[in-house]
């Protein structure tokens, strides 16, 4: 999973050295990922689209004091998580997230209307368990089984101990386990 | 182990970061518990449908918009946001740009006299355009009496509010002002025309029920007024309202009102012997205070129009039948302290 993300070095130097087109190489590699994470949070495209947007601005504004301490991809999901969090825990965004219509639109963001028509049953029942976890239990399984971070990296990208990654990670599982109970073979 | 601990490992076994102390543990349980067996499978499941899911990916043109969003703002506006952007420096800014610009617009009114004298003007207007109106349109319109009525209860009211000394004063300045007087024989020569050119206006007698023959006279007297205006002789102090009214014409406009009222008596003195009756006349206006303003030849001979105290009106009128057929067109009940008096004289 971790390889994924590769290696960023040359990247980081190229952004270091303001090579004008290296930010935009930064944001092709990773523009899936960061927006990935904030649809699965925020549930909706238009927002995550626009957190999205936000985060590579800042990494834009501020990559030229990156020193390279931690992996590029770490500081990139950093950024998306905190803004994703700092967003859902405004309470404008509390009654967004609300609802099904919402669960429906994340379920089905990349479908066409047919292929949406044909949508299992199961798949949106996944987003719904994923969309009804508590946020803090939501964005540890995200980072760990739909962008494939190691725990290392969760705890480093939340700035969380390792024991604490470890359990919300568990209780985020079994909570979905229990939702998921009629999907299971 | 037990049940539960068995349980709470199963996410770092699944992640295969257990370590190999619990590992160990965990397998022994695993081997002697057929629900943690079935448990941990359908935790193996559930994370398996969590990772079969399939990546998002971001909107079409994310990487365009994107790009936009973070170009660096061109100097001028970092430049302008700098400097007014942080309220202590933009709110003493934009109050000096208002006390510049009022400061500017004071300024300009200041040095340039053409706009005070509009500033002036538009101030005045309504006393300007007003009273000439009221004056002019009494002897020339064809006015409807409620009209007049009205025009005359203004003009009452005007007078009311004006001291008699202003009045007085206004009055002689403007019989002195020679422009005053060109403008009068111009706007003379405009209100003949219209006066040749309109229907016969109702004279105040007419309205009364009278029926008489005043126009031509009328056309007559008013040419001739026109052209004496100027020199007309300052109107006494009013003492009553109909005096105050005669008295308000030239203070509130110009020469032309007073060259423009009617006469307060009119009428025709037909004679059989036109010199004698003229020297008659002299002499009756010298014995009785009387004055004669002016003397115009018309088509039938000549009108004179002449001014004479109220208390010698009766006798000046009684003495003007000795002098011959006395037909006065208009002569109301109540006259002023100087009657104005025009005369058409005929064979």
């Amino acid at each position: 999973m971790e390889g994924r993300i590769g290696d960023d070095s040359h990247l980081v130097d190229r952004l270091r050295q303001g090579d004008p087109r290296a930010f935009e190489d930064l944001v092709i590699a990773y523009q899936h990922r960061v927006f990935g994470v904030a649809l699965r949070m925020l549930g909706s495209q238009a927002e995550a689209e626009d957190l999205a947007q936000e985060v590579f601005v800042r990494v834009h504004g501020a990559v030229a004091g990156f020193r390279g301490d931690a992996k590029l991809s770490t500081w990139l999901y950093t950024i998306a998580s905190r803004l994703c969090l700092n967003r859902l825990a405004s309470s404008d965004r509390r009654m967004i997230r609300e609802g099904e219509e919402t669960l429906t639109r994340l379920a089905s963001s990349h479908a066409s209307p047919a292929a949406e028509l044909e949508r299992s049953e199961l798949e949106a029942a996944l987003h719904r368990a994923i969309a009804e976890l508590p946020e803090e239990r939501r964005i540890v399984v995200v980072l760990r089984d739909l962008e494939g971070l190691s725990y290392e990296e969760i705890a480093a990208v939340l700035e969380l101990e390792l024991g604490t990654v470890r359990s919300r990670l568990h209780r985020a599982r079994m909570d979905l386990r229990e939702k998921l109970e009629r999907f299971l073979p | 182990m037990t049940c539960h601990d068995a349980r709470e490992l199963f996410s770092v076994l699944v992640d295969e970061v257990l370590g190999a102390d619990e590992r160990g543990a965990l397998d022994a349980h695993l081997e002697t518990c057929a629900d943690c067996r079935r448990e941990l499978q359908r935790f193996r499941d559930t994370v398996g449908l969590l990772r079969a899911v399939e990546p998002a990916r971001a909107p079409a043109g994310f990487v365009d918009r994107v790009l936009e969003a973070a170009r660096p703002t061109p100097w001028p506006r970092r430049w302008l946001r700098a400097l007014f952007l942080p309220w202590p420096l933009k709110l003493p800014i934009e109050a000096a740009a208002i006390v510049l610009v009022t400061v500017g617009v004071v300024y300009v009114f200041r040095a340039t006299p053409e706009l005070q004298r509009a500033a002036r003007l538009e101030s005045t207007k309504p006393a300007v355009t007003e009273a000439p109106r009221a004056a002019i349109s009494e002897p020339s319109s064809p006015a409807t009496p409620p009209d007049r009525a009205r025009e005359r209860q203004y003009m009452e009211k005007k007078i009311a509010a004006t001291p008699p000394a202003a009045r007085n004063e206004a009055e002689q300045r403007a019989a002195g002002l020679k422009d005053a007087s060109r403008d009068v024989d111009k706007r003379q020569d405009i209100d003949k025309q219209k006066e040749a050119s309109r229907p016969t206006p109702r004279t105040e007698s007419q309205v009364a029920g009278k029926k008489v023959e005043a126009p031509p006279a009328r056309a007559e007297r008013e040419a001739g007024a026109a052209k004496e205006s100027a020199r007309l002789p300052a109107a006494p102090a009013p003492e009553s309202r109909a005096d105050a009214l005669q008295a308000q014409r030239p203070a509130t406009g110009s020469t032309a009102a007073k060259s423009l009222a009617p006469p307060d008596v009119s009428g025709g003195l037909a004679v059989s012997d036109r010199d004698a009756a003229l020297r008659g006349l002299a002499q009756l206006l010298a014995r009785l205070g009387g004055v004669e303003n002016r003397r115009v030849d018309g088509h039938e001979g000549p009108i004179i129009e002449l001014t004479i105290p109220r208390e010698a009106y009766a006798e000046f009128a009684g003495e003007l039948a000795r002098l011959g057929r006395w037909q006065p067109t208009i002569e109301p009940a109540a006259l002023p302290a100087q009657i104005r008096v025009v005369l058409r004289i005929t064979r």
